[in-house]
């Protein structure tokens, strides 16, 4: 009895000791994280891409961190979107950068350190206009996009007798109707599966042009209810979007295309005209791609839409055990010359750091990309790029979503514009509201 | 004195058993039970990504759900989406299995051939079906040089949409069917069926009088985990259609909850449609092994 006895209490506290270690091993957290030779050890979250290799990243982390001594940073790959962030917070998981802007929502509950504007001006940022939170910086704003552009093919252009980009609306629908009658679809609008975001460039250059040229604070202003999307020029422009696919300009086989295709598509001269983000001039001039030009799609009145936005990328976590030496080393990666050229050539981003001068092998088309941004700014014609910026004046979250699902409704047909508009002010709502 | 040696041995006995039961038991309510419980509690609350504090707002997000239209869209596509996932598999797969249930080197190749497609990931699956079904697609290429001039919209017709999306998760699943479908074929015993041979009976009666009623436990378990998979269906529709074309005409239950939960940020809302697709599936289930369950009979 007594041996038995003893038995079972050795094994009851074998089994405790397991389950211990077990729990240990569980636990969150530990101590400061430290690299070899004491220096401070850090992570950043980035996405890989076609354009942002494996490559691009390792050696743009290596030249920030000869900048900024006693740390050493380790890349993460992983998706860099406010959703992936939000569930690395969650589990505890969260990098000490996040390579890309995942700043909203994090923002709002804290999660994200500050930079203040001055830490922002002593390294060279000089566009100021988004990527707040509440009036606030969360991000290092180096690289505007302007989403989008409307690329076309000049070759195919000429064969139809067309001699330049159009000037105004009537023009553009002028040029479609000329490309019909040659047996070329005019536009290369769709985006299938997952990439059906590609689709809604069509209808956010058309409201861009009549919309936001005239009131560059309407999205601002449907935040408050000052103006709902039944108004009639919003509804306008998503009339003259149906109307060109139901006239017969859009290539058919668009709506099913992935992103890759699509793009493909278009540089291989099956459409002429292509409203896609300015980051596409960088895959063309990769691909040596000679014959296109850029232009803002035109309002009525002959006002060219640019819409853009400045990426306030390099998010450093608020918990971090080195939140200064992370912001620090975040403004050396943001504002390195030789990262800001990569990531010009890469990703065609619009560099808008003081006195950076562009490397001498951008091609053709960036260069284009940036005199249309750069001319849109000089003359106040910049509007903000309303289906992508984030933080202050973006879309309610979720609702881009609902967006991206009723434009496909709206190219096809099967919402009239007013329903469309009708079925995204319900939709604002309940996105406010969630 | 064997009973008073059983009832000296019985607390040993049960604190081994407790022993070895511990660590299974502790991983399923850590890994499962708990994440249940707290995904309910979130289904109170209206927890969101994009706002800063959360409290509770009981049933609230239940009874948003009935009255949403879209999740209704949701819940008809997944109805309509499982029907085919269990039907068209084990149907098709049954068949294939009978077909199959051969001597011979051919026919075990052929079972490889119906089983690969079940390895595969259903995202590379997916996606080779995407590039197969779009407009431009060599499905339609080939139509076209067949003569037909308007071919279907496969993915992006949107009464056409659910369902080739269905048959790609029906096809995906045929294999499987196969397999387990063999497998209780090879379980019948030989002598039956020949006796009942000899007794003058056909094919079509030896199916249906021996192999269909021995054959009730895997036909349950296949329509359960058919049942079960129609309900998750997730991949496929994210990679070939986003839930569309259009508002929601692929959107299934499990998309939604996704979507709403960790796109949208809308963590609670998203925590209740994840529990009712809990209740939907756990019920459905459940009511499905009782009914087939009596069906099964012992030899």
């Amino acid at each position: 009895m007594r041996t038995q006895r003893r038995k079972t209490q050795s094994v009851l506290v074998a089994a405790a000791t397991v389950a211990a270690i077990a729990l240990t091993g569980c636990t969150v957290g530990g101590t400061a994280p430290t690299g070899e030779n004491g220096d401070a050890a850090l992570t950043i979250l980035v996405s890989e891409s076609p354009n942002l290799t494996a490559q691009y990243w390792d050696a743009a982390i290596a030249r920030a961190s000869a900048k900024v001594p006693g740390v050493k940073v380790t890349k993460v790959v992983g998706e860099n979107t406010p959703a992936y962030a939000q569930q690395l917070f969650a589990s505890g998981q969260a990098p000490d950068i996040f390579a890309a802007g995942i700043a909203n929502g994090l923002a709002q509950q804290g999660k994200l350190a500050e930079y203040t504007r001055k830490e922002l001006e002593d390294a060279g940022i000089t566009d100021f206009t988004s990527g707040t939170i509440n009036g606030k910086f969360y991000g290092v704003p180096t690289g505007a996009q302007a989403i989008p552009l409307v690329y076309y093919n000049k070759d195919l252009f000429a064969k139809a007798g067309i001699a330049g980009a159009p000037k105004t609306y009537a023009e553009l629908v002028e040029d479609a109707a000329k490309l019909k009658a040659a047996g070329i679809p005019a536009f290369e609008i769709g985006g299938g599966g997952k990439d059906t975001w590609a689709a809604e460039f069509g209808l956010v250059s058309a409201v861009a042009a009549d919309v936001l040229t005239k009131d560059p604070k309407w999205f601002l202003k449907r935040g408050n209810d000052e103006v709902k999307f039944t108004d009639p020029e919003f509804v306008g422009a998503a009339q003259k979007i149906q109307d060109l696919v139901k006239a017969g300009y859009n290539d058919p086989n668009a709506m099913t295309r992935p992103y890759a295709d699509l793009e493909l598509a278009f540089l291989s001269g099956k459409a002429a005209m292509y409203p896609m983000g300015s980051w596409f001039s960088a895959a063309a001039d990769g691909k040596k791609v000679t014959n296109l030009g850029v232009f803002g799609w035109p309002s009525d009145q002959g006002k060219a839409a640019i819409p853009t936005v400045t990426g306030a990328g390099l998010n450093v976590n608020a918990e971090s055990k080195h939140v200064d030496l992370a912001k620090k080393w975040a403004l050396a990666f943001a504002t390195d010359k030789e990262n800001l050229d990569s990531s010009a050539i890469t990703d065609g981003a619009i560099i808008t750091v003081k006195d950076y001068v562009y490397p001498s092998n951008i091609g053709g088309l960036f260069k284009e990309s940036i005199a249309a941004y750069e001319e849109a700014v000089k003359n106040n014609a910049a509007v903000p790029a309303w289906a992508n910026i984030t933080g202050d004046g973006a879309l309610p979250p979720g609702f881009g979503d609902v967006l991206i699902a009723a434009n496909v409704d709206l190219l096809t047909g099967a919402k009239t514009p007013k329903q469309f508009a009708e079925y995204l002010d319900k939709q604002y709502t309940v996105a406010l509201q969630k | 004195m064997q009973t008073s040696l059983m009832r000296r041995l019985a607390p040993r006995n049960a604190l081994y058993f407790l022993l070895f039961a511990v660590p299974g038991t502790a991983l399923f309510a850590v890994f499962v039970l708990w994440p249940l419980l707290v995904a309910f509690a979130s289904s109170l609350t209206n927890e969101n990504f994009y706002r800063v504090g959360t409290s509770f707002v009981w049933f609230e997000n239940y009874g948003r759900l009935f009255s949403d239209p879209a999740f209704l869209q949701t819940l008809r596509n997944t109805v309509i989406l499982t029907l085919i996932v269990v039907i068209v598999p084990n149907a098709l797969g049954l068949g294939i299995a009978v077909l199959l249930d051969r001597v011979g080197w051919v026919f075990n190749a052929m079972r490889a051939v119906f089983f690969v497609p079940v390895v595969l990931s259903s995202v590379v699956v997916a996606v080779i079906w995407q590039q197969m079904l779009k407009d431009d697609g060599i499905i339609n290429s080939s139509l076209r040089s067949l003569g037909v001039t308007d071919p279907p919209g496969w993915l992006s017709d949107p009464s056409l949409a659910l369902f080739s999306v269905s048959g790609i998760v029906a096809w995906q699943a045929v294999g499987f069917c196969v397999v387990l479908y063999l497998a209780g074929l090879q379980s019948i015993p030989k002598e039956l069926l020949e006796a009942a041979s000899i007794d003058g009976a056909g094919p079509v009666r030896r199916f249906r009088g021996i192999t269909w009623p021995l054959l009730a436990p895997s036909v349950t378990i296949m329509m359960v985990l058919s049942l079960i998979n129609g309900f998750k269906t997730y991949d496929q529709v994210k990679v070939m259609t986003n839930g569309g074309p259009g508002v929601g005409t692929t959107s299934t239950l499990a998309f939604d909850v996704v979507h709403t939960g960790i796109d949208s940020g809308a963590v609670g809302y998203g925590a209740a449609k994840a529990a009712v697709m809990f209740l939907i599936i756990a019920g459905i289930s459940l009511v499905s092994l009782r009914i087939m369950r009596k069906r099964e009979v012992d030899l």
